[in-house]
């Protein structure tokens, strides 16, 4: 009788299991639009976004939060989304904001002014609320008041030109996104919650995760069809799939298993288009990268021996050959950076200046110049080939992120360039979490490869500002936003950052600035807080089996980069293919 | 069966000879000698290569990228050269030289690993086999825990924590995984060995312990402790590989196994780069072969049952 029971009791429980499992996969394929993440998503359960991990890139400000703007990298306009109109005062110390009428939050409730003041108040009430845009708004906002339901008005502490494109506009990667005010108001410590049950005013709402993936489906009562904003996107399901390495992921888009995947070397690619010509990218030919606005650049620790002393830095400058990083770590599919800017038309006016007054960085090497520079600081070459001072050798361990092919292989380049010209350099591969969690923003490393002058796409002074002396913090602590990691305090430090202080309250377009950049730039040219080498390009396949509209050259509502909060763009921009 | 028994004289005759021959020299054996020549074609791979061939090709950026070997094309259409005879892999380095300096280096790993293992193994388990007691149960014990505890595992977590590290440095390691089953197998052939009447003997005649031990009772074990050297070493060639194949080993040391690791993370199988990954894998394929040959060789020898009789 007992067992009876108890064997039903399973039968029930097994067949509400594989019901459910069926429930989960009730969205064919064709109706799924399945994006390749490149990283592991530690902790599935917290989108508290204010705070390190991955709680956006995998579908949550692709999807369900949504910007205030969307900066358009082809047009140069900021595009409006939640917000319609942001003005300033004539000085821009004043900003504000008008937010679109009839916005919703999934749960019914509206979303609206009090929405901003009370996110953008935690975020100014709250240091351990740690991520790069809360960071920015602490070091910018004075004051923020409601005027009306949909007018908000920012008080900031110093003129800011550029205030509503730095912060609310989707310039690199994410923007400072707007939580909602009836549940996180009810939290006791913000810098804690987890926000498990995750709400947003996107088109689409969480519904499940783990650490490999994430799952949104569709929210068919969404705000912006019953306002007339924009129809309803035509995918019912997506999903952020972690993939793996550059195999994997080409295996997938091969086999039509993925829709869009992270940066591929260019051979791969054209080994994935041989065996699938359903796959395409920015480009319809070589070299089919869209260049990303995050030059690629060698990250110094200034505070440690030997790379305290400037020339040390130089001299390793002089060293690396930038044409070969170009030629066998991107074959070929990117250039050398001349500056520390992303070589955009619209920066060209910056990266002239900077050349002109000389402080432009040559594509190939000058090991003697280098080398000089070494011998000139006390060190001589050892008999195996390495330089050596006081009987120790001359060394450097290079920290990288092991998730792309593209970052360890520049580094085996520049560590090779290295050990040739004497300095004893090691690569040391870290996992994606472990690098931007512990290595990069408590400066525990010596030098390290990454992208932190990242910035500007149409002005100079958002990268620039980056280095200023006011970001730098002792070695162990967190570094505001991932500013200065360098920690460059020297007194070019200081008559670099008041230049850039400076220029920081002029208007766009100021015919002072160029020379300005250039004026700032000989203090990064004589101390080298860190190496720019290349220009990055992303080349991303995206496949079009079932789904067509993803943007190219051709069709450029935006530029391709679907890990980044404009996302929301190229989702409403998918057809499903005939 | 019906032919030995229809077969003429002459050939039981010529059998018997031939057995009895190889019973005059069991070290000639096939298998061993098949073997041992696998493993001294990739020795002097390494030794003789680099007298030939230039291995600063080994480095990152020295060579074209990813140009097929002679005789074959790749994707692009591109010929292999003589001046890259196995081609080249994705990072511009040369596939020949890469084996010649990886080859030697994945044995050179598995064979210090072994030795270093063998040693403290032939030591701990003479001394808990021959001085029993107290000493025994620590070492039993010792060596049972440690025999549960999968290498792999602990040597991941170490070395994704520590980095970078030297080929030594990965044999020491590995040696730390690779000492139990030495020690717990001389221990016992010792403890049955000690009641044999030549040790008894010994102890008679008033030898000291070592002596009995490394100059009485290792003799006997020689054959034996060659086959469990071998075994060692190949349990120590696969774990190495193994991390290599994570991408844990040394970073700018070229070895087989991080060559496939950067084959398969650079997208080498569906570029249709054969050559980056399969020479290694080949190569690889033969040391292991080789030293399996060896093993069935040297069982033979030290247990006259396994031999063939025709």
């Amino acid at each position: 009788m007992r067992l009876t029971k108890m064997v039903m009791l399973a039968s029930a429980a097994a067949l509400a299991l594989t019901s459910g499992a069926a429930l989960a996969q009730d969205v064919a394929r064709e109706d799924t639009v399945i994006f390749d993440l490149d990283r592991t998503i530690k902790d599935p359960g917290n989108f508290n976004w204010f705070t390190s991990g991955t709680k956006r890139q995998h579908g949550a400000h692709q999807a369900m939060w949504e910007p205030l703007f969307i900066l358009n990298y082809e047009t140069g306009n900021l595009d409006p989304w939640l917000g319609t109109a942001f003005e300033p005062n004539g000085d821009f110390t004043e900003w504000t904001l008008s937010i679109r009428e009839g916005v919703e939050w999934s749960d019914g409730e509206a979303f609206n002014a009090d929405d901003v003041v009370f996110t953008v108040n935690m975020a100014l009430g709250n240091e351990e609320l740690s991520q790069r845009e809360a960071a920015t708004i602490r070091g910018q906002v004075a004051m923020v008041e409601k005027i009306d339901d949909l007018t908000v008005k920012f008080t900031l502490q110093n003129p800011n030109p550029r205030f509503h494109v730095e912060n609310f506009g989707v310039r690199i990667f994410g923007s400072f996104l707007i939580m909602p005010e009836h549940i996180w108001s009810e939290v006791e410590d913000p810098a804690t919650f987890a926000f498990a049950e995750p709400i947003g005013t996107g088109p689409y709402t969480f519904t499940s995760a783990a650490t490999n993936r994430a799952i949104w489906d569709r929210n068919d009562n969404w705000w912006g069809a019953k306002t007339g904003f924009m129809d309803l996107p035509e995918p019912l399901r997506l999903i952020w799939l972690e993939t793996g390495g550059e195999e994997s992921r080409a295996q997938l888009m091969a086999s039509n298993q993925i829709d869009a995947a992270q940066n591929v070397t260019i051979g791969t690619f054209e080994a994935i288009q041989a065996r699938n010509p359903n796959v395409i990218a920015w480009h319809n030919g070589y070299p089919y990268a869209w260049p990303d606005p995050c030059a690629r650049q060698l990250e110094i620790n200034t505070t440690v021996a030997p790379w305290d002393d400037a020339n040390m830095r130089k001299a390793v400058a002089h060293i690396i050959d930038r044409n070969q990083i170009v030629n066998v770590a991107y074959e070929g599919t990117t250039v050398a950076s001349q500056t520390m800017f992303a070589q955009y038309g619209s920066m060209a006016p910056f990266i002239d200046a900077v050349v002109e007054a000389g402080y432009g960085l040559p594509a190939s090497a000058d090991v003697a110049a280098g080398q000089a520079l070494i011998e000139a600081a006390g060190y001589s070459m050892g008999s195996d080939g390495i330089y050596e001072k006081d009987g120790e050798d001359l060394s450097v361990d290079i920290h990288v992120n092991s998730a792309s092919t593209e970052y360890t292989r520049t580094i085996d380049v520049v560590v090779e360039q290295l050990n040739r010209a004497g300095i004893a350099a090691r690569s040391v591969p870290v996992e994606n979490g472990v690098f931007w969690g512990e290595v990069l923003p408590f400066g525990a490393y010596e030098m390290s490869y990454s992208w932190l002058s990242c910035s500007s796409v149409n002005e100079p002074w958002a990268s620039m500002t980056r280095y200023t002396n006011h970001s730098v913090v002792p070695v162990g602590e967190r570094s505001p936003g991932f500013n200065n990691t360098a920690r460059w305090n020297s007194d070019a430090a200081a008559a670099y950052t008041a230049i850039v202080d400076e220029m920081g309250g002029l208007g766009m377009g100021d015919p002072a600035i160029p020379a300005m950049v250039a004026e700032a730039y000989q203090y990064l040219d004589a101390e080298m807080p860190f190496i720019p080498l290349v220009q990055a390009a992303k080349l991303l396949p995206y496949n079009t089996t079932y789904w067509t509209g993803w943007p190219t050259v051709e069709n450029n509502y935006n530029h391709p980069a679907f890990w980044w909060n404009h996302t929301h763009q190229i989702i409403h921009n998918l057809e499903k293919a005939e | 069966m019906t032919s030995t028994d229809q077969s003429p004289q002459t050939r039981a005759d010529r059998a018997t000879a031939k057995r009895m021959r190889r019973f005059d020299n069991p070290w000639l054996n096939p298998k061993l000698i098949w073997g041992a020549s696998l493993l001294l074609f990739i020795i002097a791979l390494g030794i003789l290569g680099r007298f030939v061939w230039n291995l600063d090709l080994v480095f990152t950026g020295s060579t074209p990228l990813k140009l097929p070997p002679v005789g074959f094309e790749n994707l692009r259409r591109q010929e292999g050269v003589w001046d890259y005879p196995l081609g080249t892999d994705g990072g511009g380095r040369d596939i020949l030289a890469l084996i010649i300096m990886g080859a030697p280096n994945s044995l050179f790993v598995g064979m210090l690993a072994s030795l270093i293992g063998m040693s403290v193994g032939i030591t701990l388990g003479f001394t808990a086999g021959f001085v029993g007691g107290r000493t025994d149960d620590t070492i039993r014990i010792l060596s049972d825990v440690m025999i549960t505890i999968p290498p792999l595992l602990i040597l991941v977590v170490f070395q994704a924590a520590y980095g970078d590290v030297s080929l030594t440095m990965m044999a020491l390691l590995i040696a730390c995984f690779v000492w139990q089953s030495p020690t717990r197998l001389i221990r016992a052939q010792v403890l049955s060995m000690r009641t044999s009447g030549y040790v008894q003997m010994a102890q008679l005649s008033g030898a000291s312990t070592p002596h009995i031990m490394f100059r009485e009772m290792l003799p006997n074990l020689v054959p034996y402790l060659f086959g469990s050297f071998i075994a060692n070493v190949t349990t120590s060639i696969v774990t190495a590989v193994g991390l290599e194949v994570l991408g844990l080993g040394p970073q700018r040391i070229p070895t087989l196994g991080r060559t496939i690791y950067e084959a398969i993370n650079a997208g080498a199988l569906i570029q249709n780069l054969w050559w980056w990954w399969g020479i290694p894998t080949l190569l690889l394929a033969v040391m292991f072969i080789g030293l399996l040959l060896i093993n069935l060789g040297l069982d033979e020898i030290s247990n006259p049952r396994l031999r063939k009789l025709s």
